[in-house]
């Protein structure tokens, strides 16, 4: 068990001036499960995707033990040099091919990286090798697929079309691909995010067998529960920095909590200026009983109510992906809703464009498909909202001085930088595109603005203009909904404290000062 | 850094000249490769294609002319391209608007009076209509059902093939005498008018470059131009701004179908005059490459436009003089076609390879 089979030493990963993975220190042992705990952003998948070759780190170095039990020194250039040396990851995302079966996809994993066998070693025409390359046997396919199926446990038909696999097969075929070319260590990227929790027991019976096999397991969870369940030791990071490593079993769910999500938060002083009373005509938004489902046609929203009124900030904190996104899409009228009410200053706007014109901000949580448009002009994308558009046109033509000016306006008020607006927004970073979405959406001043990690990306000081001009919403009287994975952010600004788990919506006004409490509501443990 | 951005931009603005040019090149280099392979001299043979489109007067107008029907359908694929919506039914509803002129011009001209002040533009705005109709239903398909438009446009443009073979060839359009698979020739007062008899270029040309200009302000100068190529660019974005991808793919669909039926009617209200079978030989597919050459930019439609139309009257001149196969314009379509499609995806990369950066 001593033996490591992959060693980290003082990596780092920098872009630009933000550090991504700041010198840190892992080491894998074989026939381990180890887990990487850690908040959005912390650097988990940058830590995984150094590994597994998709970056390079920018300091450091990694030894990885190969098959012949040598130490190397691992310089993967591209997952395909990490995968001929046994490491094999699966994504959050799949990265299967949907219409084809799923002998096919594990055929075309071995195509990429197929082990040198002794027959091919003894063909001595080199065309019949180039043929060899070019050579698909169904039979081959499904063969190798059903040997390893069988070795592991890992029923599932060789010949069926992956689209038509359930999500919890699809994840067998991804764990299949990287078995099947050998993979000794196995990076397993929130693997439990998409499998229901029937699919998570049977799940960790083959990480189990994996383990058995003497395969070591890279586990990278939100899910504490199970983190605790499967795993041998525990590494926590935290921005970027490996701040706990130990056995599984020697800090609490509530005491790894803390370690994620820092001691270092100081309380913030807010303004607490006589919010506490709210008259119902200064409801802005109100929720009732509200029901959604996300893209797979799960429950992503369930039974929400919620009500914000005038000059205060809402904020819902939460875990990536328990509902948040959905949340904010119905209340846009981007999604349809199940069942409930939606009411927006006591009117139920019909589509997107009713809720802007209603007055509603909204900053999007995926800015890359949803914030701005990548060939559009810098200018065009200022534009990039009803109500700006109509200001901008008379008789549906833009007035091109105005455009021109409000642009440059936007442009030096929030330090979109290059300063220049004729640039597509495709040139800028992803930070400045983000103070592209923010000086749209604040300026115009919205009686309700959604806000859904508006600072992610941002620099420091950036990320405090941001936060300065929720404020302003604040006191402008305007009520303004902040929904942030961030915690710290979410506690510094708002009002009112909600947690956001498995699409219910929890009030944690009340545990705003214990932070062990919310990262374990954030977790789904503490309900 | 700010002068390495400032570059990236002059770099994306010069492709806007550079790339046209190196596809021609490419094109005019791969064509005169074909004709060595086949004996002919490409040098005489280009010679013979510029003067015989550009060479005089006469020649330039009869280069107009041709050019036409393929600014009008590729003004028609641009607006709809522009708008993320792929529609490959021009030629369709160009053969549709052609059908209506030749039904107003047969059949309902006797009951206006023979000026064609007022018959000319009944026609027009009823075959405007009429490809507008034709192409709102592959957008209803679109919108309500989630029907594909590129299959939905291919089939239709079959059953308008065909529909144009029905009212011909035994139908009720088909000319008195019942001689052939054409129609009668449309009244008099419903001929669009030429300017400089006996030369053929008619106001068809001034119509379709003003509409040109007219478009590219609506794009890039109107609300509604900047909504559309939003959806066109970035749909889920366009959508959380609050622009209805729904009314959008309506309003582009109506639009394109109808350019498209202007286009078959000013074809035959000012130069066949009769509807007849192959009316059109394929402009809506060709104007595809019209559009895509142009860069979707109805300005430079119009330039993309004069270049397939020189290469139809250049090709007639290459056939007399140097007696080459007018299937070598078809041949020159296509490899402009595959090189703009070639440029096109290597420029598509390289825009994907340049916004894949790290964002967490």
């Amino acid at each position: 068990m001593a033996e490591h089979i992959l060693e980290l030493r003082n990596v780092t990963k920098t872009f630009g001036d933000f550090v991504a993975v700041d010198s840190v220190d892992f080491a894998l042992q074989a026939g381990e499960i180890h887990a990487i705990l850690g908040e959005n952003g912390a650097g988990k998948s940058t830590l995984m995707n150094l590994i597994y070759g998709l970056y390079q780190p920018s300091a450091g170095r990694i030894y990885v033990t190969d098959r012949e039990g040598w130490r190397r020194r691992l310089r993967a250039k591209s997952p395909r040099d990490a995968i001929a040396i046994g490491i094999g990851m699966v994504h959050q995302h799949f990265m299967l091919v949907e219409n084809l079966t799923v002998a096919e996809n594990i055929a075309l994993s071995l195509g990429q990286s197929r082990p040198v066998t002794a027959s091919d070693a003894s063909e001595n025409g080199t065309y019949k090798k180039w043929l060899r390359k070019f050579r698909f046997k169904r039979e081959d396919a499904i063969r190798i697929t059903e040997e390893l199926s069988e070795q592991f446990g890992l029923a599932v038909d060789p010949s069926a079309l992956v689209r038509t696999l359930s999500v919890g097969l699809k994840q067998r075929v991804e764990i299949l691909k990287a078995l099947a070319v050998d993979a000794r260590i196995l990076i397993l990227d929130e693997p439990t995010a998409v499998l229901s929790p029937q699919e998570v027991e049977g799940f960790f019976t083959i990480l189990r067998k994996l383990q058995a096999d003497s395969r070591a397991i890279i586990f990278i969870s939100h899910k504490m529960k199970e983190v605790l369940s499967i795993s041998d030791r525990i590494t926590v990071l935290r921005r970027g920095k490996k701040v706990y490593l130990g056995p599984t079993g020697e800090l609490t769910a509530r005491e790894l909590a803390r370690e994620m999500i820092g001691e270092d938060i100081e309380e913030v002083e807010r303004s607490s200026d006589g919010n506490s009373e709210h008259k119902s005509s200064d409801s802005v938004l109100y929720l009732s009983n509200l029901t959604v489902l996300g893209s797979r046609n799960e429950v992503a929203v369930s039974d929400v109510s919620l009500e914000t009124y005038r000059g205060e900030i809402v904020g819902i904190a939460g875990v990536d992906g328990n509902g948040q996104r959905e949340l904010a899409e119905a209340i846009m009228g981007l999604r349809h809703r199940e069942s409930g009410t939606i009411s927006i200053l006591g009117t139920d706007p019909k589509g997107t464009k009713a809720v802007r014109q209603r007055g509603v901000g909204y900053i999007s949580e995926d800015r890359q498909t949803t914030g701005v448009i990548a060939s559009f002009s810098v200018t065009e994308n200022l534009l990039l909202n009803v109500t700006h558009l109509e200001n901008t046109a008379r008789w549906n033509v833009l007035n091109q001085k105005r455009k021109r000016n409000t642009a440059e306006q936007l442009i030096a008020d929030y330090d979109i930088r290059p300063p220049i607006g004729g640039i597509p927004a495709a040139a800028l970073s992803g930070g400045n595109q983000q103070k592209i979405v923010l000086a749209r959406e604040i300026s115009l001043h919205p009686d309700l603005l959604i806000a859904v990690n508006p600072t992610r990306g941002l620099d420091v000081n950036a990320a405090r203009y941001v936060h300065e001009n929720l404020l302003v919403q604040r006191a402008g009287k305007k009520s303004v909904l902040l929904i942030s994975t961030e915690l710290d952010e979410v506690l510094l600004l708002s009002d009112r404290l909600f947690v956001m788990s498995r699409g219910k919506l929890i009030e944690a006004t009340a545990q705003r000062n214990d932070i062990e409490t919310l990262g374990l509501l954030m977790t789904g443990e503490g309900l | 850094m700010i002068p390495k951005i400032v570059n990236l931009y002059k770099r994306i603005d010069i492709h806007w000249v550079v790339t046209p040019v190196l596809i021609l090149a490419s094109a005019f280099v791969t064509n005169a490769i074909i004709m060595l392979l086949c004996h002919y001299n490409p040098l005489e043979a280009y010679e013979a294609a510029v003067s015989g489109a550009f060479g005089n007067s006469r020649k330039f107008g009869e280069t107009l002319v041709k050019s036409t029907p393929f600014l009008m359908a590729g003004l028609s694929v641009a607006m709809a391209f522009r708008c993320g919506i792929w529609n490959i039914g021009a030629e369709g509803q160009f053969l549709i608007g052609a059908l209506v002129a030749t039904w107003f011009g047969t059949k309902l001209a006797p009951f206006f009076p023979e000026t064609p002040w007022i018959a000319v533009p009944v026609c027009l705005g009823i075959a405007t209509l009429a490809g507008g109709i034709w192409g709102l239903i592959p957008a209803v398909l679109k919108v309500a059902r989630g029907v594909n438009e590129v299959i939905s446009t291919i089939m239709l443009n079959y059953v308008a093939i065909h529909l144009v073979g029905m009212m011909i060839d035994g139908g009720p359009l088909q000319e008195a005498s019942q001689r052939g698979p054409q129609s009668d020739r449309i009244a008099e007062w419903v001929f669009l008018p030429r300017l400089f008899p006996p030369h053929r270029i008619h106001l068809g040309i001034v119509i379709a470059v003003l509409l040109a200009i007219i478009l590219t302000f609506i794009l890039f100068r109107t609300a509604f131009g900047y909504q559309l190529r939003a959806v066109g660019e970035g749909p889920a974005a366009a959508e959380a701004a609050g622009i209805s991808i729904m009314h959008n793919t309506l309003r582009v669909f109506f639009i394109s179908g109808a350019l498209a039926g202007l286009g078959g009617a000013i074809e035959l209200t000012a130069l066949t005059r009769r509807l007849y079978l192959n009316f059109s030989p394929g402009y809506g597919y060709t104007a595809i490459a019209v559009a895509l050459l142009a860069k979707l930019n109805p300005l430079v439609t119009v330039a993309a436009a004069l270049l397939f139309g020189a290469l139809t009257t250049g090709s007639y001149s290459m056939q007399r003089t140097v007696g080459i196969s007018d299937k070598v314009t078809f041949v020159m379509q296509a490899t402009i076609l595959l090189f703009v499609i070639g440029y096109g995806s290597i420029q598509f990369f390289r825009k994907r390879a340049s916004s894949h950066s790290p964002t967490e």
